[in-house]
């Protein structure tokens, strides 16, 4: 870490020899709000930060009112929420250290400051429910599925100099985050259970906000957009929906391929949705994604970006 | 102008490439996927932070600051003392997360306590730069350059990647700046509380004080839950991160501006001095070198119980510390 004049520096370690870094090209260092709307978002979100132990009421969560092919579907379920908030603070921080060394506008910077925080309480609520439903599962039934639900891929393209910052917000924030939430949205209402219903609403209170700031940035930086940006989009978007959803990222029911998920895996979110217990069914999958795609279809098309069609063997032409 | 973007460009673009680097230097191995308290000390900190949250904009009473009441020189150089501080409080957002992700990246199996911590820290960090970049303001605004190549240079170190690299052990990086950085930047605020007359500038002095407790707190655990099964190897690059960012970076100014190259330090000086003249939240140069020497002692205490031995440092003004 001892600064060499040439922009490199080096430390020292234990054998004599010395490693080269990079050193960022910090300042100017302005910290004065560039756009207001994000500002906004980063100001909210410090007004409305909760605590997964205190503000849900967990001992109206009473587990021994369901059947256990049920407490058993809704601990997958919840499990794999887990694995996936746990993306969020293992993979898309790396785009903070992106904002920090393109030296992006403050708010950017500011406001994922809290996502992170937000989607490390994510995590863990979520690892608290299964939990407290009899128990969290630490990996999927059958190794080969760790490769569906593990990785959405964000930090290798966060950290790829080939892939634009406007993909990765397209893919990540326009893309995964926007799906996450429209079927939050839709099956909220169906969480009969008062512990589970109290902490989708306070996810989602979350998410909200993370959608906006990706939105909001990419609405700004749209009259700014090359053609090869707009491939980049375009390219994104389509890798997170053939790539990852349609691997079963989110819900195993969508893997195009799924011969490695446990039948009792691919059904476990439409019997803990039945049992009020959080998850989705097919049908909201069938109902869901088709408008998601036309909304973020329609969405993008003023920026030049074009989406296409996708095939899919239960949703069909999407 | 033209070539100082391209430069910039050409700067991000090559971190990009070395981050990308290491970052393919891990084989990540996801599940399984604990979350189970493995050090309750460290859960416990990450409630705290759950717990004990805070808002620079609401939580601190702005309107009782009445700057009208000190002189002119007086806010000149409170707002450089800020601005200064808030090139300090800046790289916690990206060495906090870098660190977050290099744990992650080495094991979903262990570790969760640091890294739900971790993922509250950044936040704290902003806060802090925040409160910093406020204070800043309505002493006459914030200074978004240091304007002087030196000081540039002593405020900006690669810390993040260091966080990354693959070859230098994460103890290293949390004794080098968790256990040394971060418990000097404490107990130099501890300092500023003492000699800050200003409420509201105690105020935000404690509060961020508050944070920085926890940080210190994580890097000293951490130590302890990991260093006893460190092998010989590990414990030696924990010696040689720490000397180095003591050596390096500590001593050449990157906390205290009294310890920049002569050439540049003496705006600083004067400025840091007229803050702490007017109670707005600064130590004098003879308190703040009391502080370093205390901390340099007390770390190397510290370690010491785990058989790691920190050379004493010279340094051509100080002397041996």
């Amino acid at each position: 870490m001892a600064e060499i004049r040439s922009g490199e520096a080096e430390m020292l370690t234990t054998d004599e020899t010395s490693r080269h870094y990079v050193t960022e090209a910090r300042y100017p260092l302005p910290l004065t709000p560039a756009m207001h709307e994000v500002w906004e978002l980063w100001q909210r979100s410090k007004t409305l930060e909760w605590d997964p132990q205190t503000d849900i009421p967990w001992h109206e969560l009473r587990p021994e009112r369901y059947t256990p092919e049920q407490i058993l579907a809704a601990r997958m379920y919840w499990s794999r929420r887990t694995w996936g908030e746990y993306g969020a603070i293992s993979e898309s921080p790396a785009l903070l250290l992106r904002f920090c060394l393109e030296n992006r506008q403050p708010d950017l910077r500011f406001f994922f400051t809290m996502r992170t925080m937000e989607e490390g309480r994510h995590a863990e609520a979520s690892w608290l429910m299964a939990e407290r439903l009899g128990g969290y599962f630490a990996q999927p039934q059958n190794p080969p599925t760790a490769g569906a639900v593990g990785t959405h891929g964000v930090r290798r393209m966060a950290f790829d100099p080939d892939t634009s910052l406007e993909g990765v917000f397209a893919s990540l924030v326009c893309a995964a985050e926007e799906i996450l939430i429209d079927v939050f949205r839709a099956t909220v209402d169906r969480a009969t259970n008062p512990t589970v219903r109290r902490m989708m609403e306070l996810i989602l209170r979350d998410e909200v906000r993370h959608i906006a700031f990706g939105w909001q940035c990419l609405d700004a930086w749209a009259p700014s957009f090359t053609p090869a940006t707009i491939r980049n989009i375009e390219r994104a978007v389509a890798t997170m929906i053939e790539n990852v959803e349609f691997r079963g990222y989110r819900n195993l029911w969508l893997a195009v391929e799924g011969g490695d998920a446990t039948p009792a895996e691919i059904d476990a979110d439409r019997i803990s949705c039945e049992a009020g217990l959080g998850g989705s069914t097919p049908e909201d999958e069938m109902r869901v994604f088709p408008d998601f795609l036309k909304k973020i279809r329609k969405r993008m098309a003023p920026w030049g970006v074009a989406i296409p069609l996708f095939d899919h063997p239960r949703l069909g032409r999407v | 102008m033209t070539s100082e973007r391209e430069a910039k460009t050409g700067a991000a673009e090559a971190l990009l490439r070395a981050y990308q680097a290491q970052e393919r230097r891990f084989v990540e191995r996801r599940f399984p996927l604990q979350f189970e308290p493995e050090v309750p000390a460290i859960r416990e900190l990450y409630s705290q932070a759950k717990v004990l949250r805070w808002n620079p904009e609401t939580d601190i009473a702005w309107d009782r600051l009445d700057v009208g009441e000190y002189a002119p020189e007086t806010r000149e150089a409170a707002r450089l003392t800020w601005s200064r501080r808030a090139w300090g409080a800046y790289p916690g957002l990206a060495e906090s997360t870098a660190l977050l992700v290099r744990l992650c990246l080495e094991s979903g199996a262990v570790g969760m306590d640091a890294k739900l911590f971790l993922s509250f820290r950044p936040a704290e960090e902003a806060k802090h730069l925040e409160t910093c970049y406020m204070l800043a303001e309505r002493l006459g605004g914030y200074v978004p350059d240091p304007g002087d190549a030196n000081v540039r240079d002593a405020t900006n170190h690669p810390f993040a990647q260091a966080a990354l690299d693959p070859d230098m052990p994460a103890e290293a990086f949390v004794a080098a700046l968790g256990a040394l950085d971060d418990q000097l930047d404490l107990n130099l605020v501890a300092s500023h509380v003492q000699h800050a007359q200003s409420e509201v500038v105690r105020q935000a002095l404690r509060l961020i004080a508050a944070d920085k407790q926890r940080h210190v707190m994580f890097a000293w655990t951490f130590l302890g839950a990991r260093l006893p099964r460190l092998g010989a190897d590990g414990r030696n690059a924990v010696l040689a991160a720490v000397q180095n960012v003591l050596e390096c970076v500590i001593l050449a100014g990157y906390r205290n501006a009294w310890l920049l190259p002569l050439a540049s330090r003496e705006a600083w000086v004067q400025a840091e001095a007229e803050t702490a003249k007017g109670g707005l939240g600064a130590s004098t140069a003879a308190q703040e070198e009391r502080v370093l020497r205390a901390t340099v002692a007390q770390v190397r205490e510290r370690l010491a119980a785990w058989d790691i031995a920190l050379p004493s440092a010279s340094h051509p003004e100080l002397g041996t510390l």
